[in-house]
């Protein structure tokens, strides 16, 4: 029995040692943040710009002496590790009281996963990059905010860009990465362009896995069933291997090619992309927009960040960058009312219902659903003397209510209603200058 | 002896997570981790070593995750269904895999858990691809109850199973059964010679391993409230052989304790080294392998000893 | 007829040369060592990384064609630093222990190679193009190849007869044959077994790294590309059977056609052709295409 005298001891032992020591003051000396984003494997690529402009957005704001005095403290967490790493994380950094929000989740897969987790432990998540439509579809959520767009806006974009450049298209592919984004994506584009020009024929439908290394065969796939229009919302490293793989096997040149997310990589792949290559931004973070060549501020920020990181903000950098200035907005919100007693975390979420505000590149207005509402940037690959790459030339902007079903509406049953008529009300490409 | 092993772990793991609360979650995926790992131990006592026992750990994962899209939300019958189904699995794999020894035993299960593997990430609209599928709050004996109660239910339950099992699994490695699953490592004709299938006995080796390995994935399942096609990916495979051998394999506590000590490791390890977290973990496999062969349990047994012989 | 399979034939066989260069590394070691090397997707991978890196620093300083050098010199340097170190540590010390022990062993070498991926080259994904540039392409029934990837199947026949040639018709290759067949008569008359397993160790690292390297200008290197590999090399070197080079060359072919068929017929099932080709074949000969239970052959 005596062994089992030790056990109990040294039970007894660690849990005094653990026992947190905190008596809640007013205000904290810092507020910790979860920041949680790809930083390895191939989704890196995409996910490092989303942590460098954390990185820079907080350091800026703790400069500017912090929110209402407080520091914030990020805690970067790597989505590459897995949704069951990410899940146990999200609760570790839950249980301790002083972080107070989470910035959540690039990937569709782990903010499926995560937005329930963060309804059960009440703890106010603003998920700043993923896309998928499914995740305010079917439930109702207190916690969790989405500052930015969702997949049904995205790609009902791209159908309307798509018929203003080129309304003949008739047969058209799909190269999508195999989960959620990919499958959604091809399910709502071809349901737009089927509601918007009724001939329009599949020809071909690839979904390789996320982070193939090889896309050779699909190339070869993709070119034998002569397709009009070739459609991908490829992303990350995955993106800059397709173009690197399929632009010398003429594959931009046979077909009109849409790349839904293709901004990212414009300054990595350089002249390999020809002129004319439809390129969107999903959401309105492109760094050399009208309006952000408007805005001081967004100037500011992209200098900063070209200094620092040696190439200019990508669009998950702007992404980023916006949701962590609007939770500094909603503390603003929230600080004002509780007559400036350090807010709660309930204290948070109720003043980030409905947040409406300008960001870098435009504006965000969270929906009744906590959805987020952003316009869509969409253009061609323009050759740009200033540039050693090609940028988004014959811009349009559509405003979010053009392209966003009402709350409350079933996606694809709002997408199949739409009537060709619209295209002739469209901006036309090049409009936004 | 190993009851007071078990009983001892069990009042850490129960008592910990009230001060740090999160640690309950941490201990409760290890327990998960660590009945799959118990039944690699049951296969490795047998000199079987499987590169996809990952597989088992996800079909009861992946069961549970089915059961409740089919409306059944009782935890108790979950966990029960689940592992019958994996036990059944089991049987159907097992039966097949027990004509093999050695490398062509290891990569069989490597290809069937990688089949399982493929078909989990694409028949998307069945099981949600590479997003995998979402768990919820199944109820405890028909009560709803919130999601920290649930916890610390579940957590309880966890560790009664874990006790469950490795009393279950100790007495029956001490069976006449399991002492012929040790002589197949040792002289496979021999035994045949005695008359005993060999076949028959890794088969009840095989299934019973499955079992263990679907509770464990059951019990993934509920606590991380999500399932994805990774639990059945060779690394998680070549991780749960890593704990057994990690833990130690001469007695049942061993694979637990190798999964506590590779959960709490992890936890750190992705705080300050997150990209080093693996080399790790790979640097004490191999010094276990050289320096302990016994493993961690072996050492807590030695350590045990020397403490009682001056007192003797 | 033939317009609309060549694609799907060029493709196939491309993929199979790529697949070759590993299995046939794998299926190499475990004849002559018995260890399957659980970490021989991280030599490919590490040939990649090094030839991605040497190549991009060369052609950056003007000189893309130097970047060819880089595919032969990144596996040699693979080899030369990697190759007789491990085998005279960590393998060494397992030899005649059991399978399961030698698996383990390996597996914690994958994980620390992996990780030493990560902190040594990072975790962003690499790429080099000047290779496939250089080379240009051809078309072939409408569909525009690129040269490099007719290269690869010609370089992995070219590799598949030297290494024939090698065990069949060299010194070294003869002792090598003469360890697999029989080790105990190869030590008694004189032969340095130890010294052949080293040789064969590190021949197989060099193949992987090879295949790793010649990769590199058709794929994205990042974290992970190891775990994948040698998955595949697996089913390849199984369904071949295990330690038989012309079943590995056979079973790439094989895997190779059928992957690339199913992305035309099929493409929803193409991750699990080759396990599927795997699990059919063990069913009807258990120990592969060439393979055999007692009898262990090169």
């Amino acid at each position: 029995m005596i062994h089992l005298k030790t056990f109990a001891a040294a039970a007894v032992a660690l849990l005094v040692l653990a026992m947190p020591a905190t008596a809640q003051s007013d205000k904290p000396s810092e507020v910790g943040f979860g920041v949680f984003t790809f930083t390895s494997g191939p989704a890196a690529a995409y996910g490092m710009p989303g942590r460098n402009a954390a990185e820079l957005v907080i350091e800026q704001i703790n400069a500017a002496g912090g929110i209402g005095g407080v520091k914030i403290k990020p805690t970067y967490v790597d989505e590459g590790q897995g949704t069951e790493g990410v899940v146990a994380e999200f609760r570790r950094l839950a249980a301790d009281q002083n972080n107070q929000v989470m910035v959540a989740a690039l990937s569709s897969g782990n903010c499926l996963a995560l937005a329930p987790v963060a309804e059960q432990l009440k703890m106010p998540t603003f998920m700043w990059n993923c896309d998928t439509h499914q995740l305010f579809l079917k439930d109702k959520y207190k916690y969790v905010f989405r500052t930015n767009s969702s997949t049904v806006p995205e790609f009902v974009a791209s159908a309307l860009y798509l018929l203003s450049v080129k309304p003949d298209v008739k047969r058209i592919a799909i190269i999508n990465p195999d989960y959620a984004f990919g499958r959604d994506a091809a399910a709502i584009f071809t349901a737009a362009m089927k509601a918007l020009k009724p001939d329009v024929e599949v020809v071909a439908e690839l979904f390789p896995k996320l982070g193939s290394p090889s896309y050779n065969t699909e190339i070869s796939r993709l070119v034998t069933a002569q397709p009009d229009v070739i459609f991908s919302n490829l992303w990350g490293a995955d993106l800059e291997n397709f173009v690197r793989q399929a632009a010398p096997r003429e594959l931009f040149t046979r077909s009109k090619v849409i790349l839904a997310l293709g901004e990212s990589i414009l300054q990595r792949v350089g002249t390999l992309l020809p002129d004319g290559v439809i390129v969107g931004v999903i959401g309105d973070g492109w760094w050399l927009s009208p309006d952000s060549q408007k805005n001081p501020q967004t100037k500011e920020f992209v200098e900063t960040y070209r200094k620092r990181f040696n190439e200019y903000p990508v669009f998950p950098a702007f992404k980023m960058a916006n949701t962590i200035n609007a939770v500094k907005v909603v503390y603003g919100k929230a600080l004002a009312d509780t007559k400036g007693k350090w807010p709660t975390r309930d204290d948070l979420v109720a003043a980030a219902k409905n947040l409406k505000t300008e960001t870098l590149t435009g504006t965000i207005e969270l929906r009744d659903d906590n959805d987020g509402l952003v316009d869509q940037v969409i253009g061609m690959t323009t050759k740009d003397s200033g540039h050693p790459f090609p940028i988004m030339g014959d811009m349009v902007r559509y405003q979010a209510s053009l392209v966003t079903p009402p709350v409350g509406v079933d996606p694809l049953a709002w997408i199949a209603k739409l009537n060709p008529s619209v295209l002739a009300t469209l901006p036309k490409p090049g409009s936004y200058k | 002896m190993v009851v007071r092993y078990l009983i001892g772990i069990a009042v850490i793991v129960g008592l910990l997570p009230l001060a740090v609360s999160w640690l309950g979650f941490v201990f409760t995926v290890a327990i998960g981790k660590g009945l799959a790992a118990l039944g690699v131990a049951i296969l490795l006592r047998g000199g079987m070593i499987s590169i996809g026992h990952a597989l088992f750990f996800a079909i009861g994962a992946y069961a549970t995750a089915f059961l409740m899209r089919g409306k059944i939300n009782e935890l108790i019958t979950l966990f029960v269904c689940a592992t019958f189904i994996t036990a059944a699995a089991g049987l159907v794999v097992g039966a097949f895999m027990v004509r093999y020894r050695g490398i062509f035993f290891a990569m069989l299960n490597l290809a069937v858990s990688m089949v399982f593997f493929t078909l989990l990430s694409k028949l998307y609209h069945l099981t949600g691809g590479t997003d995998g599928m979402r768990v919820m709050t199944p109820t405890l004996l028909g009560m709803e109850l919130s999601r920290p109660a649930f916890e610390q239910a579940l957590q309880l339950i966890a560790i009664v199973l874990m006790v469950g099992a490795a009393l279950a699994v100790d007495r029956y490695l001490k069976s006449p059964l399991g002492q012929a699953l040790s002589a197949i490592e040792t002289n496979e004709v021999r035994l045949e010679f005695l008359g005993v299938s060999a076949r028959g006995v890794l088969l009840v080796a095989y299934v019973a391993s499955a079992a263990l390995a679907g509770a464990g994935g059951a019990l993934s399942a509920v606590a991380i409230g999500h399932v994805v096609p990774e639990f059945s990916y060779w690394t998680l495979s070549g991780q749960l052989i890593l704990i057994a051998v990690l833990g130690g394999i001469s007695g049942v506590p061993g694979p637990f304790i190798g999964a506590f000590f590779l959960e709490l490791v992890r936890t750190f390890a992705v705080g300050f080294a997150a990209d080093a977290w693996n080399a790790i973990i790979g640097i004490s496999l191999l010094v276990v392998i050289f320096f302990l062969p016994e493993g961690l349990f072996g050492i807590l047994q030695r350590t045990e000893t020397r403490m009682r012989r001056p007192k003797a | 007829m033939f317009a609309n399979y060549a694609p799907l034939i060029v493709d196939g066989l491309a993929d199979a040369a790529l697949i070759f260069f590993v299995a046939v590394g794998l299926t190499l070691v475990f004849s002559v060592l018995h260890i399957l090397n659980v970490a021989h997707g991280s030599f490919y991978s590490l040939g990649a990384y090094l030839s991605v890196v040497i190549g991009t620093f060369v052609a950056g300083r003007g000189w893309p064609a130097l970047s060819f050098l880089a595919l032969l010199i990144s596996p040699i340097i693979v080899t030369l630093a990697l190759g007789p170190l491990i085998e005279r540590t960590l393998l060494r010390w397992t030899y005649g222990r059991s399978e399961a022990l030698q698996i383990l062993v390996t597996f914690g070498l994958f994980l620390i190679l992996e990780d030493a991926q990560k902190l040594i080259f990072g975790v962003q994904s690499y790429s080099q193009d000047a290779p496939m540039t250089l080379l240009g392409t051809t078309q072939i029934a409408g569909i525009v190849y690129l040269n490099y990837q007719l290269l690869l199947i010609a370089l992995a026949v070219l590799v598949a007869i030297g290494l024939r040639l090698l065990l069949k018709h060299t010194g070294v290759g003869k002792l090598i044959i003469a360890v697999v067949a029989d080790q105990e008569i190869a030590r008694a008359v004189g032969i340095d077994a130890s010294r052949v397993f080293m040789l064969a160790f590190s021949l197989g690292v060099f193949l992987a790294a090879l295949g790793g390297a010649l990769a590199s200008p058709t794929v994205g290197v990042s974290p992970g590309l190891g775990a994948e590999t040698i998955v595949l090399a697996f089913a390849v070197a199984a369904i071949g059977g295990l330690g038989q080079i012309e079943g590995a060359a056979l079973a790439a072919i094989l895997v190779g056609l059928t992957r690339s068929a199913a992305i035309y017929f099929f493409p929803e099932f193409q991750p699990v052709v080759p396990y599927i080709v795997m699990l059919a074949v063990l069913l009807v000969r258990p120990y592969g295409l060439f393979g055999s239970i007692g009898l262990r052959r090169i």
